[in-house]
């Protein structure tokens, strides 16, 4: 195993036992690794040499944050950026038995009639991508970015197609969190903010739910922290009425001291790594409210993403998720609500529902990329987009509606990624005449996995975490993860 | 998996390295190099581990996967002649064992096959030749055999000191085996506040505290035992875990999550079960049968609710058929992890690789619960009536409020009242509809079918109900629910004693004997001391002194009053060293309150708590906003007013998919699904809940205004009580000091006109505005205030030591 693994590994290991050198478990375990009690290094002030102080990578890292733009409930990407003139000339003609045959669907029942999209498509930029006119902010930035026509996942409904798309496992609280594993790998540059932070648009949690930005067993500290982008910016951050900054460092030295005579006697390492918390929350207080207020962005900035201040918009996210990696933050993970598009009523179909949820979020995504691309951060961060499945190239018509919409789809799907080592404007993969199945350059969740973890300078074979017997990556035991080298600049 | 055994192998070469260089430098008597013995191999410790990762997925249990009609996971089939001609497997005999030239091969015979990712190391490949060579010895699975209770260890003369029960007998011989001394008994405060918190989840009263210090017979700590087990906070406290893993919830979960206002009959009935301590298998039967007993009581009707806790999706055009079949193989899945620690979850869509399950038998499982009523209505049916003995008591004090007032003298106003509590008494009565288990009559019972890759569409062979065969032994067939609930409960049953004694040693020890408390099968982690656990299981299954089996509360007086769970937290590095994780429990295992008893005991020693036990749920205040992330349904939170704000956790709200975020915080499930195990985390957001949380905020007000009552009238005085509310024990001077200084500097800052505002506020918002009998300024109560703060968020006070 690599060297730097070794140490982060050495360095968590310090972590759960306490890492400030002074308690009995750090002496103890200094002991066992070096022979002497000597040489354990305090943590300074600023929080340096703790877990997530940052680390080199495995090599050369061609991006040092992601920004992922997960759009919950799985968007048709038929009607995005798959086009299917031959699907369209099907449209509402019965399913050819051959798509039919030994295939199961969440809700199709009975031979399903195919959906041509019922929206037109144009070749943009220079690469000529066809796009749909649902994205005209995107199609601007067609040749920043990277399209893979043929994502393609295990999973068909959503709670488990997203588990396994963002912590390597289908079933809640069986894997780490992508951005954990990132942080656990690498660290995070700026100590007072989280270094792995989740944003929630679209009015709920996604179908996958906390578990999804859970650090499971990894150490806690790598946990996500989800911040709202109206109320407290994270829960309870805020001092109680008629507390100043000042009484609550007053407030925490008292505490400090008095948990400080309690490692003494005890000599329980957790209750330094509990001392560290409150120091980090501390920091937090001050560095997340900073952050989280947009409103110190120029009107400019605010109109080119259709950021409000006080909104809980897709839109402010996005800005948000620019004012976090540019403060250093390694994982920025949005969550997006409402791209379920069964078709069931007015509320999740193709006409009405699939309009309104991209005209949230096709100007914000555009801008991000274009405005990270001005800032000259593009490079340094790698942003991606995408659903946790694809959508039948079938009109779903549950129990009879005559709404129109598409079923769950795990044989392809397209998504984007921008910056960070990825080629820009390519067209990648391809599905057959109706985007049902791939036909050529098939990237699974495994591959996309890696190539994240690949592009921040981690080889995903070899960042793993051995717990209760087993060693566990986010790619799984097997070695099936692929780096499709084509996409890389 | 690195098995044991090779762990061994490798602390071997590391001692031999050692003793060559300490030869070189001491350059003393040459010592003879000990003849390496072969170890005997353990399969289930040594073997198994290697063929389940790397052989069972083709050559296991699964019939659909099976190549080449090898199976390695059965001794008979590994030893059987293939269709090949040759065998996988001959006792003694690697030359004519397929499997040691298989994995030995590095062309197209390899095994495992390179595009399986799956790769022996050559010291695994050594130990398959190995167990080969020493007759490929198989075991069954430890516990998938029934106990038998072990001798209890014979212990060298200078440990029968530390053995008050048999536990610290099989306790002290591992710790002894690793050379590890016993810990000192904790002292008395430490041994009240632990216990205290274990059994009711409350802190004791300053008066508890003095009350145990003070008595000093020998039976002290016995009759301290006795009180809390007696206590009706006891069965608050044991309810929680068994809550966690019959997923009770006040809402019906899927995407609109609508509110169950009407579940919580249930949850009072099992706080009253472990009140009233009854025994464990009756427990059971109620819960999964208890409507099918002869002439059924009110009470075991609604024991039936613990099935009801499955999910409703209430949303339009779903299939009932479909989430009426996701909730019965809940069902199966619940009773067989909560009762048996199996997980069967993986057998809905093919044979379990691991675990002796088939996928048809997990249909068979399911059958067991395909013939009651209720079918995802949104309506909840079949539901029971049930006045709560709370409701019967609001209504006979009505009543007797309404006695009162005829008797006096009478005016409009008067008849008014009378009248209005009339009405309210009435309402008082008003039944909750509580959701139970209801069976099929005879001619409307339903087929059972394997569903194809769990697809409620797909149907497959009928099935009729069943179990396992792995578990069944000489068991006739498993009809209904009650006959599955009498073999879970039969002593024959190899696992529903061991799994509920894990399960109480958790909520002691802070970790199970077997330390995935909710996987007993193949893949779970072995005990950590085998025969205890055996021992503890038998003594549970048999009939006390002249009282019954299964008998909880003994089990638990048995547990506490041993050595182990008397020893001090204090960590040693020598205990650090060897005994890292505190399997052995060389120590006791400090821990972090479970997140309700966090409030519970925050509520306590603030002297807010309101001390009602059951009734409907209630609302305490969280902040706002949070329901609007339901994407449908009820989107705001009724806040609790008055005394239910001071509830303890178990009573909050529990709406699946907004779970209260300041328990949420800690650890607490969305409680969708059947939860073991609450995995302890240490975060910043942990540490902004208990500073910021106005909750928590109006707690340190409150215990404020208490210290200003109760605690003298010097700032070291009240400072001093209230670290000894907190920490059920006198505190020590540079405690005391330390919090007195911050008292003396804030109140300093406080008593500044500029401040007046800010401290009024930090004494009183949110409690409420300042008595007018209080001897106290603001500037004092808000510094206070910042003094409670600090001590609710002591290292010493969150965590049970």
């Amino acid at each position: 195993m690599a060297f730097e693994i070794e140490k982060i590994h050495s360095m968590t290991r310090r972590t759960f036992f306490g890492n400030t050198g002074l308690g009995i478990g750090a002496m103890a375990l200094n002991a066992l690794m070096s022979g002497s009690d000597a040489g354990a290094q305090p943590l300074d002030q600023n929080g340096h040499k703790g877990p997530m102080a940052p680390r080199p990578p495995m090599h050369k890292a061609t991006a040092k944050s992601v920004i992922y733009l997960h759009m919950s409930g799985a968007p048709p990407t038929l009607d995005m950026f798959d086009y299917k003139p031959e699907l369209v000339k099907l449209n509402m003609q019965p399913c050819p038995d051959s798509l039919m045959k030994g295939e199961r669907f969440a809700f199709i029942k009975g031979v399903p009639r195919m959906l041509g999209t019922p929206y037109k498509f144009a070749q943009h930029g220079q690469s000529g991508a066809y796009i749909s006119e649902m994205l005209p902010h995107t199609a601007g930035i067609v040749d920043d970015i990277s399209i893979v026509r043929s994502m393609s996942t295990d999973q068909f409904n959503h709670a488990p197609a997203e588990l396994f798309m963002f912590t390597g496992n289908a079933l809640a609280g069986n894997g780490a969190a992508m951005g954990s594993w990132l942080t656990y790998g690498l660290g995070s540059v700026n100590q007072n903010l989280p270094g792995f932070v989740v944003l929630i648009s679209g009015g709920t949690d996604p179908t996958g739910g906390k578990s999804l930005w859970s650090s499971s067993f990894l150490p806690s500290v790598y946990q996500g922290v989800q911040c709202r982008s109206t109320g407290d910016p994270i829960l309870y951050l805020t001092d109680p009425a008629g507390m100043s900054r000042q009484t609550r460092r007053e407030s925490l030295n008292a505490l400090d001291k008095l948990n400080e005579l309690e490692a003494k006697e005890y000599g329980d390492p957790e209750t330094r790594t509990r001392i560290e918390q409150y120091e980090l929350a501390y920091r937090m207080q001050m560095a997340v409210p900073d952050v989280m207020d947009i409103s110190r962005e120029n009107q400019q900035t605010l109109d080119m993403y259709g950021a409000r201040p006080g909104a809980g918009s897709f839109a402010n996210n996005c800005l948000l998720a620019r004012r976090l990696v540019e403060q250093g933050v390694r994982y920025v993970q949005l969550y997006d609500w409402g791209w379920d598009i069964h078709g069931t009523g007015p509320g999740d179909d193709l006409m009405n529902a699939f309009p309104s949820k991209c005209k949230q979020m096709d100007q914000p995504a555009a801008a991000l990329v274009k405005d990270l691309k001005q800032r000259g951060l593009l490079d340094s961060t790698l942003v991606v987009w995408g659903g946790e499945f694809g959508r039948t190239p079938m009109n779903e018509a549950r129990g009879g509606s005559k709404f129109l919409g598409r079923d769950h789809h795990p044989h392809c799907y397209s998504v984007w990624m921008a910056g960070g080592g990825i080629k820009p404007g390519q067209v990648y993969g391809e599905t057959d005449e109706f985007g049902y199945r791939i036909v050529k350059d098939k990237m699974t969740i495994r591959d996309l996995q890696a190539t994240i973890l690949d592009r921040m300078g981690i080889d995903a074979y070899r960042l793993s975490y051995k717990y209760q017997g087993l060693n566990y990556r986010l790619i799984g035991p097997t070695s099936e993860a692929t780096l499709h080298k084509d996409l890389f600049v | 998996m690195k098995t044991a055994f090779f762990r061994s192998l490798l602390c071997a070469s590391a001692c031999t390295i050692a003793a060559a260089s300490s030869i070189c430098a001491i350059a003393g008597p040459v010592k003879r190099k000990p003849v390496p013995t072969v170890p005997t191999l353990d399969y289930l410790r040594d073997v198994r581990p290697i063929l389940a990762t790397n052989c069972f997925t083709c050559h296991g249990q699964d019939e659909k996967k099976r190549q080449a009609g090898l199976r390695l996971d059965i001794k008979e089939a590994a030893f059987a002649r293939l269709a090949s001609g040759s065998r996988a497997v001959t006792p003694g005999k690697l030359a004519e064992s397929s499997l040691v030239a298989r994995v030995l091969d590095h062309g197209a015979l390899q095994m495992p096959p390179a595009a399986s990712g799956k790769h022996l190391m050559p010291s695994e490949i050594q130990t398959l030749k190995l167990w080969v060579q020493q007759g490929a010895p198989y075991a069954p699975h430890w516990a998938f055999v029934k106990p038998i209770r072990p001798g209890i260890p014979v212990l060298p003369p200078a440990l029968k000191a530390h053995v008050t029960t048999p536990i610290d007998a099989f306790l002290l011989k591992e710790l002894a085996r690793n050379s590890i001394p016993p810990a000192p008994l904790a002292d008395k405060f430490t041994l009240i506040r632990r216990l205290t918190l274990d059994l009711t989840g409350l802190p004791p009263t300053v008066a508890e505290v003095k009350a145990f210090i003070g008595d000093k017979s020998a039976d002290a700590y016995g009759r301290l035992v006795n009180r809390l087990l007696a206590s009706p906070h006891f069965g608050e406290k044991w309810a929680r875990p068994w809550l966690d893993l019959a997923r009770y919830a006040d809402s019906a979960g899927y995407g609109s999550d609508p509110l169950r206002p009407n579940l919580w009959p249930y949850r009072d009935w099992v706080i009253n079960a472990y009140n009233k301590n009854l025994p464990y298998d009756q427990f059971l039967i109620d819960q999964i049968a208890g409507d099918l007993l002869p002439a059924p009581t009110e009470e075991q009707k609604i024991a039936t609710a613990f099935h009801r806790n499955t999910m409703t999706n209430t949303e339009g055009g779903t299939d009932r058929e479909e989430f009426r079949t996701a909730a019965i193989k809940d069902r199966a899945v619940t009773t067989m992890q909560a009762v048996m620690g199996v997980t069967l979850g993986c057998a809905q869509c093919h044979s379990h690789k691991f675990d002796p399950i088939t996928n048809k038998e997990f249909y068979r499982m399911v059958a067991v619960f395909n013939q009651t009523t209720d079918n995802d209505q949104p309506n909840e049916a079949p539901t029971l009536p049930v006045v709560a003995e709370l409701q019967k008591q609001r209504h006979s004090d009505l009543i007797r409020e309404i006695a009162v007032l005829k008797c006096g003298p009478q005016s409009p106003e008067v008849t008014a009242e009378i009248a209005a509590k009339q009405k309210a008494a009435d309402a008082a009565l008003k039944p909750v509809q509580l959701p139970v288990m209801q069976e099929l009559a005879a001619d409307k019972r339903r087929k059972s079918f394997v569903l194809t890759l769990g697809n409620f569409l797909m149907r497959g062979d009928e099935v009729s109900p069943g179990i396992p065969a792995a578990f069944s032994g000489s068991t006739k067939d498993v009809g209904t629910r009650l006959d599955l609930a009498r073999w879970l409960t039969n002593r024959e049953n190899p696992l529903t004693a061991r799994v509920s004694i894990n399960r109480i040693w958790a909520g002691l020890f802070g970790t199970g004997l077997v330390e995935t408390e909710e996987d007993f099968g193949l893949q779970g982690t072995l005990p950590s001391n085998p025969q205890l656990l055996d021992w503890l299981s038998m003594e549970f299954m048999s009939p006390s002194h002249g009282g019954t089996a299964w008998d909880v509360k003994r089990i638990i007086k048995l547990i506490v009053s041993s050595t182990a769970y008397r020893q001090s937290s204090v960590v040693t590095p020598l205990a650090l060293e060897k005994d890292p994780r505190d399997r052995m429990l060389s120590r006791y295992p400090r821990r972090r309150l479970a997140a309700e008893n966090l409030r519970d005991q925050a509520l306590a020693i603030s002297g807010l708590l309101t001390p009602t036990i059951g009734g409907p749920s209630v609302f305490p205040a969280q902040p706002g906003g949070l329901w609007q992330a339901a994407f449908n349904g009820e989107r705001n939170y009724p806040t609790s007013t008055g005394a239910d704000k001071y509830r303890r956790g178990l009573y909050t709200f529990w709406r699946r998919t907004v779970p209260p975020p300041n328990m949420a915080a800690f650890d607490a499930p969305s409680r969708e699904i059947c939860t073991f195990r609450r995995f302890a985390t240490n975060t910043p957001l942990q540490a902004l809940v208990t500073m910021n949380d106005p909750v928590y905020v109006e707690m340190a007000q409150a215990m404020a205004r208490r210290l200003v009552r109760e605690g003298g009238s010097t700032p070291a005085s009240r400072i001093t009580y209230g670290l000894q509310l907190a920490l059920s024990r006198p505190p020590s001077a540079a405690q005391v000091k330390t919090l007195t200084d911050l008292f003396n500097a804030q109140c300093a800052a406080y008593s500044t006109a500029q401040n007046a505002d800010a401290a009024k506020k930090l004494a009183s918002d949110p409690l409420g505005p300042i008595p007018a009998d209080l001897k106290a300024s603001p500037a004092e109560l808000a510094a206070l205030t910042i003094a409670c703060n600090v001590i609710l968020n002591m290292d010493g006070v969150l965590t049970v030591h």
